[in-house]
């Protein structure tokens, strides 16, 4: 796919210091930019509350299907406007993935270089951990802990986190293995840092780049997670609302009233195609043996 | 190779443990079951009763042996919504899931396999960067929106298809192909970088250079070697005929498996949820142990490595 997008990188010899930014990558960048203004200013550019009635307008459509200027995307079955419902909408799943993601990457991080520290035992505990958890859908694992757990936005972000924490895992202790036998690790544990200090203030900012490469790849996964848990209904509970949500309530009104479903589900395929592009684009760029 | 399938399938069955572990661990600790099935008013004896009938009083580690046991009997407990066996209730919705399930990996892999083979033979071509666009819509546009999508256009404004229910095979359609078009195109696009990989590599120029034609070169030594790769995420494939359509089985009130959980986890019927969640570890276990041994028995090289113990 990438390839499609940077044909020249892949051939071209002598890498030049500066390359052109293709234009599908500045408009994924531009796009994740909106998306990130929208979510810090939602409450300044919603015109109206996100959870606030208007049942004169009820199912209104929206300006470009015949509705009025009142409600420009329209509003639902309980006349809340969705536009600013979509606003609150991608703060939320924004926040839930951003939270999710760093979880992620800080406990499959953590994780991986306590094997690659220890060794031994807990490495092969890690490992089968890493196994466990890369060889079951994590959709299932996530149902069966909702099933008990129920709802909370914080053990739902918590959840959601685990998602992926393998990838990190393995990339972690890898890459800590390898810089553990370079001479820099061996140099500042001479010079007597604690393993901590060696971990967190050398080997990690040495390996960062591959990490976050890594989440923004798994970004747009827990986007889509998220809002797939909260379309079965299972996820985000209302009042509050999440992009997943909105589709899923909006779903009942398919047939009347499509505008509602139609907005969450371009911001979520946009933005997943956003990110995706970039993190791409960045994977190819910076490290091409991540494929 | 002996040792090599020995080891395997050591972690297959550790893995299966771990999954039974984390389904009592989970289910069982995290709240109580006879609170929540029970109304909140309900009688202090009715709720003593509750407990006592589903063993809920005995301490934990007693509990989870029985358990333990009781799965490796074939017991897997009854739904405490209707009383019927969990896994009656459950195996008596694989033939829909698989009624979707099946057709849908067959489009994964028809349209998906050939797709990204034909993309890398014709790399940067008209058709590879429509073949790789479609991938990455196919791969960013999550299944509940597309299905959605298609309800819209071939339900609600065609009228051609039903929108949902199960009934006759036109319904199946639309949950075929929503299943299908995302699949093929992650194949895709993971098969095109696959061959790409392999096409780059001395041997396929060593064999063109000999003077074998091209059509042989990749039929014998391209494909063979791109397969190996991509039989990991066909197995994936495979291992989620069960679970694989949860979410779409939900948009079109398909009455399967992937259906049945949601309803469960939102009932908080425990022995069904665990029954599912035994049943999928066990597809998707089963298939990646039978993908490690095609490993074996595509590639010697790991054979040997493993058998070896040099891995």
């Amino acid at each position: 796919m990438s390839d499609s997008v940077l044909p020249a990188a892949a051939v071209a010899a002598p890498p030049k210091p500066r390359t052109r930014l293709p234009p599908a990558v500045a408009l994924g960048i531009a796009w994740i930019g909106l998306m990130l203004a929208v979510a810090l200013l939602a409450e300044v550019i919603s015109p109206y509350a996100y959870t606030a009635l208007d049942l004169r307008n009820r199912l209104s459509p929206p300006v470009f299907m015949d509705g009025n200027w009142a409600h420009v995307l329209g509003t639902d079955e309980l006349g809340r406007d969705v536009l600013s419902r979509l606003f609150f909408s991608i703060r939320m799943s924004l926040l839930i993935a951003f939270g999710a993601t760093i979880i992620g990457a800080a406990f499959g991080t953590t994780m991986g270089f306590l094997a690659a520290h220890f060794r031994g035992v807990v490495e092969q505990a890690v490992l089968t951990l890493v196994d466990f958890s890369a060889s079951l859908p994590f959709l299932i694992l996530a149902l069966a802990v909702l099933a008990f757990f129920g709802n909370s936005l914080m053990l739902f972000i918590v959840l959601l986190g685990f998602h992926a924490w393998e990838r990190y895992a393995r990339i972690a202790r890898g890459l800590a293995i390898s810089a553990g036998a370079q001479g820099y690790a061996a140099a500042v544990r001479q010079l007597g840092a604690t393993p901590l200090r060696v971990y967190w203030r050398h080997i990690l900012p040495n390996i960062a780049s591959t990490l976050i490469i890594s989440m923004t790849l798994a970004f747009p996964e827990v986007i889509l997670l998220e809002s797939g848990l909260s379309f079965l209904g299972l996820g985000v509970q209302p009042p509050a609302t999440s992009l997943g949500n909105m589709l899923g309530y909006g779903r009942e009104y398919l047939t009347r009233a499509p505008w509602i479903l139609l907005a969450p589900a371009f911001t979520i395929i946009l933005t997943t195609l956003a990110i995706s592009l970039v993190g791409d684009w960045l994977r190819d760029r910076v490290d091409p043996t991540l494929r | 190779m002996l040792r090599f399938i020995a080891t395997r399938f050591a972690r297959a069955l550790v893995t299966i443990v771990m999954v039974v572990t984390f389904a009592f661990v989970v289910l069982r600790l995290s709240g109580d079951p006879a609170l929540l099935i029970m109304s909140v008013d309900a009688p202090p004896e009715a709720i003593a009763a509750f407990r006592q009938a589903w063993g809920l009083d005995e301490p934990l580690w007693q509990q989870y042996l029985k358990y333990f046991g009781a799965i490796v009997q074939g017991d897997l407990g009854r739904s405490m919504r209707d009383g019927r066996d969990a896994i009656v209730l459950v195996t008596e919705r694989i033939p829909a899931t698989l009624a979707l399930t099946l057709p849908a990996l067959a489009i994964k892999l028809g349209i998906g396999i050939p797709a990204g083979v034909y993309a890398a033979l014709h790399r940067n071509s008209l058709t590879d960067r429509l073949v790789m666009t479609t991938a990455v819509l196919g791969f960013t546009v999550p299944s509940f929106v597309l299905g959605l999508l298609l309800v819209l256009v071939f339900a609600v404004q065609l009228g051609w298809l039903p929108s949902g229910g199960q009934g006759t095979w036109r319904h199946a359609i639309l949950p075929v192909i929503t299943l299908g078009v995302g699949g093929a195109a992650v194949l895709a696009r993971f098969t095109r970088s696959a061959m790409l990989e392999v096409l780059g590599q001395p041997y396929i120029r060593t064999a063109s250079a000999k003077g074998v034609p091209w059509r042989l070169v990749v039929r014998g030594h391209a494909l063979p070697n791109a397969a190996i790769p991509t039989v990991t995420i066909v197995g994936f494939m495979v291992g989620s005929l069960i679970a694989g359509a949860v979410v779409v089985e939900s948009v079109f009130s398909w009455p399967g498996v992937g259906r049945l959980l949601v309803v469960a986890v939102a009932n908080r019927d425990l022995a069904v949820v665990q029954c599912i969640l035994l049943l999928v570890a066990a597809t998707m276990v089963t298939s990646n142990l039978v993908v490690d041994l095609l490993y074996g028995a595509l590639d010697p090289r790991l054979r040997q490595m493993r058998a070896g113990g040099a891995h």
